[in-house]
């Protein structure tokens, strides 16, 4: 879609929102959502096992990408959302005993995630906070080592340390709001939280559980059909 | 509007898909434009300027098939390789152009028996300060160990000779009015001199690596501290001797003595470094504290004993040990010492191969924790 059309219906639906009629989420609505979303992992590393440093620990970094979102009102309260979004890229890097390392992995994300949504006050009203629970499947893939991961793992370019990240389930409980801009159009501001593990394996054989419970924030602008 | 409203979400679900798709793999490439390694140092780095390197031998004793020291994993990360500078004919020291690896077996810093010879490091610095320092050079030192063996050596022998020879030694450092004052001191004074010339070695060190390296250029300097000789097999067994003949008190207060002595060393070193962008400092004291501590931690079944099988008895009465017949084959092919784990593997996993050196393996944990300083100083 071309950038400028874009920006112009963002210009005209924010002047249209003051003086716009209430939309209606009722049941059998459906909705799509397009705008962006950080994932901050707020990381608790365990050890990485044995052979290693004594209290090698790893940290994950947050990223933003581009994102939308499908909701669908079963009733006039409940609702199903499917948020989606461009694969997020973070960068792990080293703490404990490999503080100040820097980076030594990366790693694409995937959260796929289906939420149950209860939508309050009425489905014409202009302002419908909800609160949501999701189950969550944390899809990891293309993990890359850097030379600092296979040089603290005693590996060689020929044969550098490779690293493969667990994909697990996890539970997502939301908070958000839904404003309406007018009859059709809608912004979207949600908060989330998602309860998830993984274990990371090296090559040379160790592995390392990290919690990784990322805070997620995410807006949108949506369209009612 | 609605057609490409259409289109945009397709594609963003088109790439959701996809995203799904390829595989994962490694960056190899370090962050700093390291195109070179340069080595001083003693037996720990030494390539083979004697034919073979101070570990257990692999396929070949040097070059291709040969046991890769720490410093030469250091160099593998950067897509390099080391040959031996110096190559010793049996008299002398030739001069091999090219090779960058100035390291030599017996490496000291205070060589003062010969301090022209390159078995002295602060010989192979200026050596290696004559070619100066390109901006793509990684300086790697090691040194101390052997410096730390002869003041231990220096300092017992005192009971013999009366302390001339402990005095005489002292005085290639430090000031001979010092010496002779702190030596009239007895005991205490002694083992306070030592201290002192250890602080001497230390400011030396720093004050060789300053001159020929960092004022010729050097922009990245990884440093060795002092590893805690007392902890190695060979001080181990000379201990246990002193404990033999005159009890555990006095053994325990030599290795005490022996560990404050590196500590000062190590602290004077960290010292005279501190905030300097260009030097690393590598803990390789803590980190062989930690593995003979812990060492299932660092994956070693066994870091009190020796891989390599005793040969024959030094004039110092301690075991001494044959590195060109100690070969990774001739290793597997021994029975395992009693309690040993993992087979024909089972020296794999020792911390030393003989009473002063690394195995193998003790050679790749030195270089990760080497690469975990690089990397801290974002070289890596």
């Amino acid at each position: 879609m071309k950038t400028n059309q874009y920006i112009a219906w963002l210009a005209g639906t924010t002047l249209l929102a003051a003086a716009g009629p209430a939309q209606a989420q009722s049941a059998g609505s459906w909705m799509v959502r397009a705008g962006a979303t950080q994932i901050s992992p707020q990381v608790s590393s365990g050890d990485l096992t044995a052979p290693s440093f004594t209290g090698t620990k790893v940290d994950v970094l947050s990223d933003t990408q581009l994102s939308g979102g499908i909701t669908y009102m079963v009733t006039n309260h409940w609702a199903v959302d499917v948020p989606l979004a461009l694969p997020f890229k973070h960068d792990t890097v080293g703490a404990g005993a490999i503080a100040g390392v820097g980076k030594i992995a990366e790693v694409k994300a995937l959260p796929i995630t289906v939420f149950a949504q209860y939508r309050f006050f009425e489905a014409d009203a202009k302002v419908r906070p909800y609160v949501g629970l999701g189950l969550t499947y944390a899809k990891f893939f293309k993990e890359r080592g850097t030379a600092a991961l296979t040089g603290l793992t005693g590996g060689t370019p020929a044969n550098p340390t490779l690293l493969s990240a667990q994909s697990r389930f996890g539970i997502t409980p939301q908070i958000g709001v839904n404003i309406a801009l007018n009859e059709r159009w809608f912004l979207d501001l949600a908060y989330y939280k998602t309860f998830v593990k993984t274990r990371n394996t090296l090559s040379t054989g160790q592995h390392i559980d990290v919690k990784l419970n990322p805070n997620t924030l995410t807006f949108g602008v949506g369209y009612r059909f | 509007m609605g057609f490409q409203r259409k289109a945009w979400l397709i594609s963003l679900a088109a790439a959701w898909v996809l995203s799904g798709c390829g595989g994962g793999g490694a960056d190899t490439e370090p962050l700093a434009p390291v195109k070179t390694i340069k080595v001083v140092g003693d037996s720990l780095a030494d390539s083979g300027t004697f034919g073979l390197k101070f570990t257990v031998q692999g396929a070949a004793p040097t070059g291709a098939g040969s046991t890769p020291i720490w410093p030469e994993r250091i160099a593998s990360s950067y897509g390099t390789t080391l040959c031996p500078r110096y190559v010793f004919t049996g008299s002398a020291f030739n001069n091999a152009a090219g090779c960058t690896n100035y390291a030599i077996g017996g490496g000291r810093i205070n060589n003062f028996t010969a301090p022209s010879s390159p078995v002295s490091i602060t010989k192979q610095l200026t050596d290696a300060g004559a070619e100066g320092f390109a901006a793509g050079d990684l300086l790697l030192v090691d040194g101390g160990g052997n410096d730390a063996a002869d003041l231990v050596g220096a300092y017992l022998s005192a009971s013999r000779d009366g302390g001339a020879s402990y005095s005489a030694f002292l005085k290639t450092l430090l000031p001979a009015a010092t010496v002779d004052a702190a030596l009239a001191g007895g005991a205490t004074g002694m083992a306070q001199v030592a201290g002192a010339y250890m602080v001497a070695l230390a400011d030396k060190f720093h004050g060789s690596i300053e001159s020929n390296a960092l004022n010729k250029g050097a922009m990245r300097v990884a440093v060795l501290n002092m590893p805690g000789i007392d902890k190695t097999p060979r001080l181990q067994q000379l201990l246990g001797g002193i404990s033999a003949t005159a009890g555990a008190a006095a053994s325990a207060q030599v290795q005490g003595l022996v560990k404050a002595w590196v500590e000062a060393f190590n602290a004077q070193l960290s010292k005279r470094f501190a905030g300097n962008e260009k030097v690393v400092v590598v803990d390789f004291y803590t980190s062989l504290n930690d593995q003979v501590a812990q060492p299932a931690q660092f994956g070693l079944t066994n870091a009190k004993s020796t891989a390599c099988p005793i040969t024959g008895m030094g004039t110092d009465g301690l075991p001494t040990y044959t590195f060109a017949t100690c070969t990774a084959a001739a290793l597997s092919a021994a029975v395992p010492p009693a309690g040993a784990t993992g087979g024909a593997d089972w020296w794999k996993t020792y911390a030393f191969s003989d009473g002063f050196h690394p195995t193998p393996y003790g050679h790749q944990l030195l270089s990760q924790l080497v690469s975990r300083s690089l990397a801290q100083a974002g070289w890596l």
